[in-house]
C-alpha cells in the first residue's frame, strides 16, 4: 500500500456510460493481484471529500501500466472521464485482499454481473497465465451493454446472459450456473449483492448436489481453517468481490462494513474478496 | 585542422554546408548532452499535491508555504520555532505539534502505517473504545454529502480489555502522545474503562466521548445536559490522574454552560466539535441512506458550526480547546487558532490526503517563520473579542 501518482495514458468509453482508463503507475502494475483496488482522489474539489475504491481491472507489469473501468454514477467518477492524457491521479494502492485461486483448480469459473466485471477481469489474465481454463459468465441488461470480448483474453470462454435476451442466454446470469458447476473446481463472482446474495445460495447446495461431499478431491474435508483465512478462502468453492460506501480503504474507519456471520467485516481490509461463506447474506426474494 | 565548409549556392542565396569532423562532431555530442539536461526545481510538497489536486495544472502557490527545499540555514530557523503545545499543563499531555488526527478517523493509529509516519503528528486520538466490544450499526455506514460526509459506525470496537492487549504494547514504542476515546453507557462504563486505561504506559490521556450521535444510548444524553456532562466529567476525573480531555457536541442550543461545567468538574481541555447530527436518502427514495438512518456530518461542511463553537466556548473557559471541524489546509488551523483553539484535529480530509496532517504541521512551521514567531501562540485568540460578544442562540429573542 502506498500512495502513487498515476499518469493517464488512454481513456475511452467502451459502454454507454461506462469507461475503461490507462494509467502508468509501474509501482501499481507489478505489486497487485486479481481481487485488489485503489482508492483514487478526485480532483475536482467542489465539495468531493472522499477517494473513490475502484477495482484493479488490469495490471501489465511489462508496461507499467493498470486499467480501471468505472460507471460515471456521480461527480466524482464524471470528473474521472474528463481527464486528459498526461494528466496524473492519486491513487492509494494496492488494497485489500485478493482472490485465492487453489492451486490444484484447472477450471475456473468468473461470473460478472454488469460492472462486476470489472472486478474479476484481471483474474481471467492471472488465470490463464497460469495455465488454467476460464469461463466468463457475464450478465447485462441488454446487448448494448456487454462486455465487448475483444477485452477479454482469447483463451476464455465467454457466455452472456441478458435481461432482455437480446443477446445470449435470456435471464439472470445466474440461471447459467447449474450449467457450469460441475466442470468448474471454483467460483468467482463481482456484481449486485442480490446477484451474489443467489449464488452464494447456490454454491451452498452444490456439494449436496454433485455428490461430491466426501469424494474425489478433499476440499475442506480434515481440519477446518480459520474463517477469512488464506487457506480457508482457498477451499472455498464460491468467492466474491464486494463493495460498499468507503471512507479511509486502510481499515482505519470501519465505514466500509458488511455484515459477516461473526460479526462486521471491512470490504477494504478482510475484503474486497470473501468466501461466500463469511458473509451473512440477505435472504434472496 | 579547421572544420572543411564547403559552399552550396542556391538561386541567389548561399547556404554554408557545415562538415563536422571527428572532434567537433564529439563536442556537439557533449553539449547536446548537456542541452538535455534540464536543471531540477525543487517542487514544495505542498505546490506538488496542488498539482495532483488540479491532475497536472500548474497553480500558483498561494505563498503559506516556501518554495523548495529549506536551505540549511532555514532548517536550523524552522527546528528553533517551537510548535509544542501542552494540553494539560498540570498533569502534562506535550504534543511536539498542535496537529492531531481526529477519533475514528486513524483507527488505533497502526492502520496508516504504510503511508504515513506517525511519529510526525501531534497526537493521535483513537477509534472510540467502550468497556464491551460493540459490533456497531449495520451498513451503509458511510456516504459523500456535499462538503463533507455521513458516517454512522456505531462505535464499532473491541472493547477495552482487546485494545489494550493489542495496541497497548504498540503505543508504548512511540513518541507520539496517544490519546485513548472513551464511550460509554453509563457513567459507571465510562469510570470502568478509564480505570483500566490509567497508569498504562502508552496511554498519554484519555478523550470522553460524550457526543457521539450513532448510537442509542451513551451518546448524546451526556452532551446534551449541563448536569450530566458535569457529572460524567467529575466520576471520570475522581477515577484517573491522566490528562482528561472532554469532547463537546454541536447537537445543543447553547454549548457555553455546558463547557463550563465541564472545566470546573475538572477536565485538561475541551474538544470541540464531533457531528453533527444528519440524514441521507438512498437513491431510489424509498428509505434513509444509511443502515442506521442518521449519521454524523463532518468534513469542510461543518467549519463555520465549529468555529463558531470554539469561539464560544473559548469565551467562558479557561482552559485550552481543541478545534475540529472540516479542516483541510494551513487556513482552516489559523482559523481555528484563531477563534481560540491552541490545537486542532484532522479527521475527514486524512481520508482524501493521509499526509495532510504531518505537511500541516511543517506548513505550520513555515507560516511562523515567515511572520517572524518563534512559536505560534501569538496567533492564537486574535479574532476573540475584547469583550464577551453576544451568544449565537439568542433564546427567547428567536421564540414565536
Amino acid at each position: 500500500m502506498r500512495l502513487v501518482a498515476a499518469q493517464l495514458v488512454e481513456s475511452r468509453q467502451i459502454l454507454p456510460g461506462q469507461w475503461l482508463q490507462s494509467f502508468h503507475a509501474p509501482e501499481l502494475a507489478t505489486g497487485s493481484r486479481a481481487g485488489q483496488f485503489v482508492h483514487v482522489r478526485t480532483g475536482d474539489y467542489s465539495g468531493l471529500v472522499l477517494r473513490r475504491p475502484f477495482s484493479i481491472n488490469t495490471a501489465d507489469p511489462a508496461t507499467g501500466t493498470v486499467t480501471l473501468h468505472f460507471r460515471t454514477v456521480g461527480r466524482g467518477t464524471e470528473w474521472l472521464t474528463r481527464l486528459r492524457e498526461g494528466e496524473t491521479l492519486d491513487m492509494l494502492g494496492p488494497l485489500g485482499r485478493p482472490f485465492e485461486v487453489d492451486p490444484r483448480s484447472r477450471n475456473l469459473l468468473l461470473i460478472a454481473g454488469g460492472l462486476g466485471m470489472a472486478g474479476v477481469r484481471m483474474l481471467a489474465d492471472e488465470a490463464v497465465r497460469d495455465g488454467r481454463q476460464v469461463t466468463i459468465l457475464f450478465g447485462a441488461l441488454d446487448a448494448s451493454h456487454v462486455y465487448p470480448s475483444s477485452l477479454l483474453p482469447d483463451e476464455v470462454e465467454y457466455v452472456v446472459a441478458t435481461d432482455d435476451g437480446s443477446l445470449g442466454h435470456r435471464g439472470y446470469v445466474t440461471e447459467l450456473l447449474p450449467e457450469y458447476e460441475a466442470w468448474a473446481d471454483q467460483a468467482f463472482a463481482c456484481g449486485p449483492q442480490p446477484m451474489l446474495a443467489r449464488l452464494a445460495r447456490l454454491a451452498a447446495g452444490r456439494r449436496e448436489r454433485l455428490g461430491v461431499a466426501k469424494l474425489g478431491r478433499k476440499r475442506g474435508g480434515g481440519k477446518t481453517d480459520p474463517a477469512g483465512s488464506v487457506a480457508a478462502r482457498r477451499k472455498a468453492f464460491l468467492q466474491v468481490s464486494m463493495e460498499q460506501t468507503m471512507g479511509c480503504a486502510v481499515g482505519a474507519c470501519l465505514g466500509c462494513a458488511v455484515m459477516g456471520v461473526d460479526g462486521p467485516l471491512r470490504v477494504c481490509r478482510e475484503g474486497p474478496v470473501f468466501a461466500a461463506d463469511e458473509i451473512a447474506w440477505e435472504p434472496v426474494s | 585542422m579547421k572544420a572543411k565548409k564547403k559552399v552550396v549556392t542556391s538561386g541567389d542565396v548561399r547556404i554554408t554546408a557545415y562538415k563536422p569532423t571527428a572532434r567537433t562532431k564529439r563536442r556537439e555530442t557533449v553539449r547536446a548532452i548537456k542541452s538535455a539536461i534540464v536543471p531540477i526545481t525543487p517542487v514544495s510538497p505542498a505546490a506538488q499535491r496542488a498539482r495532483i489536486e488540479t491532475g497536472g495544472a500548474a497553480v500558483a502557490d498561494l505563498g503559506t508555504t516556501p518554495v523548495g527545499r529549506p536551505t540549511l540555514a532555514e532548517r536550523a530557523a524552522l527546528d528553533r520555532i517551537d510548535v509544542s503545545v501542552d494540553l494539560a499543563p498540570a498533569r502534562g499531555l506535550r504534543l511536539p505539534n498542535p496537529i492531531m488526527v481526529a477519533s475514528g478517523t486513524f483507527g488505533y493509529g497502526v492502520e496508516y502505517g504504510e503511508v504515513v509516519d506517525v511519529q510526525k503528528l501531534g497526537g493521535i486520538c483513537c477509534k472510540g473504545t467502550t468497556l464491551r466490544p460493540r459490533i456497531g450499526n449495520p451498513p451503509p455506514r458511510v456516504t459523500e454529502t456535499p462538503g463533507g460526509m455521513l458516517n454512522s459506525i456505531g462505535l464499532q470496537n473491541p472493547g477495552v480489555a482487546a485494545v489494550i492487549e493489542k495496541y497497548g504494547p504498540i503505543w508504548q514504542g512511540w513518541d507520539v502522545p496517544v490519546i485513548v476515546n472513551v464511550a460509554g453507557e453509563s457513567i459507571d462504563d465510562y469510570v470502568e474503562v478509564v480505570r483500566r486505561l490509567d497508569g498504562l504506559p502508552g496511554v498519554a490521556g484519555i478523550e470522553l466521548n460524550i457526543s457521539c450521535p450513532n448510537v442509542g444510548k451513551g451518546g448524546l444524553q451526556f452532551a446534551i445536559d449541563r448536569d450530566a456532562a458535569r457529572s460524567v466529567t467529575a466520576a471520570v476525573r475522581r477515577a484517573t490522574e491522566l490528562p482528561l480531555l472532554v469532547k463537546l457536541s454541536p447537537n445543543v442550543a447553547d454549548v457555553r454552560p455546558i463547557a463550563k461545567a465541564i472545566e470546573d468538574a475538572g477536565a485538561d481541555a475541551i474538544c470541540a466539535i464531533n457531528t453533527l447530527s444528519g440524514l441521507a436518502v438512498s437513491p431510489d427514495r424509498t428509505r434513509a441512506f444509511l443502515g442506521n438512518t442518521f449519521g454524523g456530518l463532518s468534513g469542510p461542511a461543518i467549519k463555520p458550526v465549529a468555529l463558531r463553537v470554539v469561539y464560544e466556548v473559548a469565551q467562558v473557559v479557561s482552559i485550552p480547546i481543541i478545534g475540529i471541524g472540516g479542516v483541510t489546509s494551513l487556513d482552516d488551523v489559523l482559523d481555528f487558532m484563531a477563534c481560540g483553539a491552541v490545537a486542532v484535529q484532522i479527521g475527514t480530509a486524512i481520508f482524501a490526503d493521509p499526509e495532510l496532517p504531518v505537511h500541516l504541521a511543517d506548513e505550520l512551521r513555515s507560516e511562523c517563520l515567515r511572520r517572524g514567531l518563534e512559536s505560534y501562540r501569538p496567533l492564537v485568540g486574535t479574532a476573540l473579542p475584547k469583550r464577551a460578544g453576544a451568544p449565537s442562540v439568542k433564546g427567547v429573542e428567536y421564540r414565536p
